[in-house]
């Protein structure tokens, strides 16, 4: 195409132009709910008005550790309700309850292995020591989950926990006689 | 492991295993046979009187009747009689009749000829039929209506039994002092009188009698000159012509004499001195309306001739006519008559010519085209059909028994049909195996034994060596695949079974009680591959009872009556020298002890080693008065695919492994028992014994024994008070230890020995024995169990009915000594294919092997693997010829019939013809929908301004 590109369309135009500031000398009331874009001056002196207290390290500290326990606690929130979901999936090998099983699996592991990132914006000089006892507990609740994963497999019969399991490896006696009817010879 | 049982779950809920329908004569044959057939049984006849086309009846030496269809061979009918019955078997057919009358011993029944339905039979009390003849006259006038029957008996007496219902008109009995040491011998009927021809002291005593009283009309003595003692040594009792003849030979085997019955008068012919004579037959034609024409058949040992001689029935002489030229070959003669006339065919291996009994002159002439069934035979005896146009035979067609056992019908030269009807004598059978594949697994052994990179290049070389065989098997890929798709023709050869992919093509080698051995390809439908005579190999011996055992390439003959043992090469039947034979491989692995055990003066023994001159290591004596009747062991090539038993809770019952038991029955016949013993053979030691009481020890008392259990069978007493009787199937189960999840005495360890126990085992490990007894509708004569290349797939256990002509292969859970008894299993032993024990097995029709087939006489039923896992080879002989494959757990590793291959490769090719006209248009509009969005979106773009133009808010259109 060689034409010309179209003219940009007028609301591109008023986007790029920010329209034109209020003319100060009209008396007009703004309509309600409408609120004039304060100049930059206001802005600076309203911040300056509202300020806020900065919180001190050891507040935030405080705030990080209670998110990180959030974090930490979460997946045992989580296992009641797969603890019903296993139970209600049944022990048959179908592929939902397969899926469920796998992310049972899944999820725990890649929790426990994205542990320092997960935790890594909690991480200041104050955390640092604390957050350990976090991480273990983080482990602990994957662990549960982990656990609940392998009572499943095992419910499915899929842990080689028991005789028969192994039976393939037993061998068959040797006998150190062989006895056959003379004909045979 | 849950996947086990789920498994073995579905095997269970599958419906029992049957032979599906497009099976159904693909994967099986039968052979039914009759029998060698005796000269003097087998004619053609038509099978009513309005039939267009005759049939070729048949009795035989095994005393069966049998008709056939000559056009192609196959069996209308056949009536075998039932074990026991003895005598002379005797087959007659009055012209136009439409029953055929046969005696048995003390039976006379006659037969539809059609349909061999019986019409009437009739018992002689204490006495046997000596001799059996059709009235076909009575007072010169043909009786159009059923012909009556007359027969002698051994007590002398002479019967005239009605021809539609069997009773007898009159009755002759010869009553005289002076008869009463005579041997009765033949009746011989013309159209005037009745003859009764007797052996009285070497003297041939002829009584006529009145075909319509039965009254004696005159009585003579023929003096033979002592030429004649027993009945063997006359040559013929001419039967039913207008001239019945007595023909018999003088002593020196110089003179033959002959003597119209009727007349005093003897004319003698002096015999040609050609040769050594072996056997002198006599053949005219048994029907009423021909010409008095006999043909005089000499057989010396390296040809034979004839001579033709007339009777003149007015005047009572005998001319000779003329005589046929001698062949240096074996051949036969046979009679036919076509009206008046009587033709003579003369067949010989070579060709077959027919000449009328008037003159020498040959009416036609017919060279046998050569047959690979035929190789190496001639003819014994047979009967023709001839069809003469003026003057010359424009057809002939005979049924001919050759000297290999081959019942043949010839027409003009041409073979039409052979029956093996030889192979109704097996006794015993071997799966042979083939020579070739033996270089493969020496090589598999070699790259076994060797390191890993010497194996490699082991491997490298001998594919390399193989790539020879690439431009032919590249040839073969078309008919491969022709084949594949619309089935296979059935001729194999041998190169072909060797190249089997699937295995199903394995040879039997049967050896029959008359001295033949024979191989059949079980895979092409019992094909007869090649036929010799043992007694050619090994002269002056007899081999009544061979055992075979074959080894790779070659098989193995032995028997009592032979010197020492015959090496058969089993793809062509070859004998081979001992020096041939490279190896002999014991059945006995590297490392163990070889004990053998053998039945010796009723007490089984066992030795070390193979010498039986040595004291026995163990006996084993039947307690007081037992008799052993027979044993069963576990085959040598028996695989296990698993040492125990998984449980419904993932436990293990441990199988009780031995591959020495033996299972030993016994009998007592005053206490009417029968007892099992089951015994270790390698230290004589009883595992495990049980006895039956009021057991019928007169019936069969087939067991058979395989992997971890064995099965007998069991007739119980029909005159004992015992609340249930009939028969009764036992199967019993061993494991090591009642406890899931034990290994019982001996522990983990994985060596054992029973001669010499450890000592911290003490005693024997003796199994733990599980048996559930079952009753059956039948009983069974023979019993054996299927068997596949691993044992993975559940066994069957193949049982012989005699009384019902099948072979059934009751499944192993059906059977299961684990069944629960007076209880429904619970979900655990469900899962295991348990179901709820019912004392009662009625032999489900799907079981039935043989479906529509009848199998007569099975003696044995032999089973071997085949190349797939799912399936095993079964094949049965004894009488009967028959052969199929089964499945007890489905044919899981092969495509079915149903399987549509020309479906699959039009469904492949349509959409891949779809692919190809899709591709096009998917490529189009790849490329195109994205440029025609752009343009859709300028075209927005305009109408976007030209809206905006008018200062009027429009969303612009959003491509």
């Amino acid at each position: 195409m060689t034409t010309q590109p179209p003219p940009p369309p007028p609301w591109v135009l008023d986007l790029n132009s920010p329209r034109a500031s209020k003319p100060k000398n009209v008396n007009i009331a703004d309509p309600p709910g409408y609120t004039a874009a304060a100049s930059s001056k206001q802005r600076s002196q309203s911040s300056k008005n509202a300020v806020r207290k900065a919180p001190s390290p050891e507040e935030m500290d405080t705030l990080k550790m209670k998110k990180a326990w959030e974090l930490a606690i979460a997946p045992a929130k989580q296992l009641p309700m797969n603890a019903i979901g296993m139970y209600m999936t049944g022990n048959t090998l179908q592929i939902f309850s397969i899926f469920m099983v796998f992310t049972l699996f899944k999820t725990p592991v890649l929790a426990v292995l994205n542990i320092q990132r997960v935790f890594a914006p909690f991480e200041t000089s104050g955390t640092s020591g604390r957050l350990i006892a976090v991480k273990a507990v983080c482990v602990l609740m994957n662990l549960l989950m982990l656990g609940l994963g392998i009572w499943k497999v095992n419910q499915m019969g899929l842990l080689p926990t028991t005789r028969s399991d192994w039976l393939a490896w037993e061998g068959e006696r040797t006998w150190s006689e062989r006895a056959v009817p003379r004909e045979w010879l | 492991m849950r996947f086990h049982a789920a498994a073995v779950l579905a095997v269970c809920l599958a419906p029992a295993f049957a032979i599906f329908e497009d099976d159904a004569y693909h994967i099986d044959f039968h052979h039914p046979l009759l029998g060698l057939p005796k000269h003097d049984g087998t004619f053609f006849q038509k099978p009513y009187a309005a039939s267009k086309a005759s049939l070729l009846y048949a009795l035989t030496d095994d005393h069966a009747i049998g008709v056939i269809n000559p056009k192609d061979g196959s069996l209308v009918w056949r009536q075998v009689p039932s074990l026991g019955r003895n005598g002379t078997g005797l087959l007659r057919a009055g012209e136009n009749q439409d029953t055929v009358i046969s005696a048995l011993g003390d039976h006379v029944t006659a037969w539809s000829g059609s349909d061999g339905r019986i019409v009437w039979e009739t018992g002689i009390d204490g006495a046997t039929v000596e001799d059996l003849e059709i009235l076909e006259q009575e007072d010169g006038i043909s009786n159009a209506e059923a012909k009556d029957a007359v027969i002698l008996l051994s007590n002398q007496s002479v019967k005239r039994l009605d021809g539609k219902t069997g009773r007898v008109k009159w009755a002759y009995q010869d009553t005289r002092q002076s008869c009463s040491g005579d041997t009765p011998f033949q009746i011989s009927t013309s159209p005037m009188a009745i003859f009764y021809i007797s052996l009285h002291k070497s003297k041939l005593r002829v009584t006529s009698l009145s075909p319509i009283t039965g009254k004696k009309l005159d009585q003579y003595t023929l003096s033979a000159e002592s030429d004649i003692h027993s009945p063997e040594n006359i040559l013929f009792a001419g039967a039913n012509t207008a001239a019945p003849l007595l023909a018999w030979i003088d002593k020196s085997n110089k003179v033959l004499k002959v003597n119209i019955i009727g007349t005093k008068s003897v004319s003698n012919f002096d015999i040609p001195a050609k040769g050594t004579l072996e056997r002198i037959t006599l053949r005219a034609s048994n029907r009423i309306n021909p010409l008095v024409h006999f043909l005089v058949e000499y057989q010396t040992t390296t040809g034979h001739s004839a001579e033709v001689y007339h009777v003149d029935p007015t005047k009572h002489t005998i001319i000779k006519a003329y005589s046929l030229p001698e062949l240096g070959s074996k051949g036969t003669f046979t009679t036919s008559t076509s009206d008046a006339n009587v033709y003579f065919t003369r067949i010989t291996a070579e060709e077959v010519t027919v000449v009328s009994s008037v003159s020498h002159e040959i009416l036609g002439r017919w060279p046998i085209k050569t047959s690979p069934a035929l190789a190496g035979a001639y003819p014994i005896h047979g009967v023709s059909e001839v069809v003469v146009k003026a003057g010359t035979a424009s057809a002939v067609r005979s049924a001919i028994l050759f000297s290999n056992g081959q019942w043949v019908l010839i027409r003009n030269g041409e073979v039409v049909w052979e029956r093996p009807e030889f192979l109704s004598s097996a006794i015993s059978a071997v799966w042979a195996e083939l020579p070739e594949e033996e270089t493969l697994a020496h090589e598999l052994e070699v790259e076994g034994h060797q390191n890993v990179l010497a194996a490699y290049v082991h491997r490298v070389k001998r594919h390399i060596r193989d790539l020879e065989y690439l431009p032919t098997w590249l040839q073969n890929i078309p008919n491969r695949i022709l084949g594949n798709l619309f089935g296979k023709s059935l001729d194999f050869t041998i190169e072909e079974i060797q190249h089997d992919t699937f295995g199903f093509h394995k040879m039997v080698i049967l050896a029959t009680t008359n001295g033949r051995l024979a191989a059949l390809d079980v895979g092409s439908k019992g094909k007869l591959l090649w036929n010799i005579n043992l007694g050619s190999y090994a002269p002056e011996t007899t081999t009544p009872k061979p055992f075979l055992k074959a080894f790779r390439g070659y098989v193995e003959v032995k028997d009592k009556g032979l010197e020492g043992t015959l090496y058969i090469n089993s793809t062509t039947g070859e004998i081979l020298s001992s020096q041939d034979i490279s190896h002999r491989s014991l059945a006995v692995p590297e490392g163990q002890k070889l004990i053998s055990f053998d039945l010796v003066d009723g007490e089984l023994k066992g030795y070390i080693g193979v010498e039986f001159g040595s004291e026995s290591v163990w006996t084993f004596t039947p307690p007081a008065g037992e008799k052993i009747v027979g044993y069963s062991v576990r085959p040598t090539k028996d695989p296990v695919a698993s040492i125990g038993k998984v449980l419904g809770d993932r436990r293990v019952l441990y199988k009780y492994l031995n591959p020495n038991l033996v299972l030993v029955t016994t009998a007592l016949e005053s206490a009417r028992t029968a007892s099992f013993y089951l015994l270790d053979s390698a230290s004589g030691e009883i595992l495990h014994a049980v006895s039956h009481t009021d057991v019928d020890v007169s019936r069969p008392i087939p067991s058979t024994i395989s992997e971890n259990w064995f099965s007998y069978s069991l007739t119980i007493d029909s005159t004992s008070t015992a609340p249930s009787r009939g028969y009764q199937l036992v199967v019993a189960e061993l494991f090591e230890s009642p406890i899931p999840d034990d290994r019982g005495p001996l522990g983990a360890s994985s060596n054992s020995s029973t001669v010499q126990p450890t000592v911290a085992n003490g005693d024997v490990a003796k199994p733990y024995v599980l048996s559930q007894t079952y009753h059956i509708p039948e009983e069974i004569s023979h019993m054996t169990v299927t068997r596949t290349k691993q044992g993975i797939t559940s066994r069957e256990l193949l049982v012989t009915l005699p009384f019902s002509n099948s072979i059934v292969g009751i499944p192993r859970h059906v059977i299961d000594p684990r069944r629960p008894i007076g209880r429904d299993p619970t979900s655990q032993e469900a899962s295991e294919g348990l179901t709820k024990y019912t004392p009662f097995i009625s032999f489900d029709p799907k079981w039935h092997l043989n479906h529509k087939y009848e199998v007569r006489g099975v003696k044995q039923v032999i089973t071997t693997e085949s190349g797939l896992e799912s399936t095993s080879l079964v094949f049965a002989y004894g009488f009967d010829i028959f052969g199929t494959r089964v499945a007890p757990s489905f044919a899981f590793d092969i495509l079915g019939k149903g399987f549509n291959k020309v479906q699959m490769l039009i469904t492949v090719a349509a959409l891949f013809a779809g692919v190809l006209f899709v591709a096009p248009l998917v490529i189009y509009f790849r490329n195109n929908i994205p440029y025609k969005t752009a343009r859709l979106r300028h075209a927005g773009w305009k109408k976007a301004n030209k809206f905006t133009l008018d200062n009027t808010i429009i969303e612009p259109v959003r491509g």
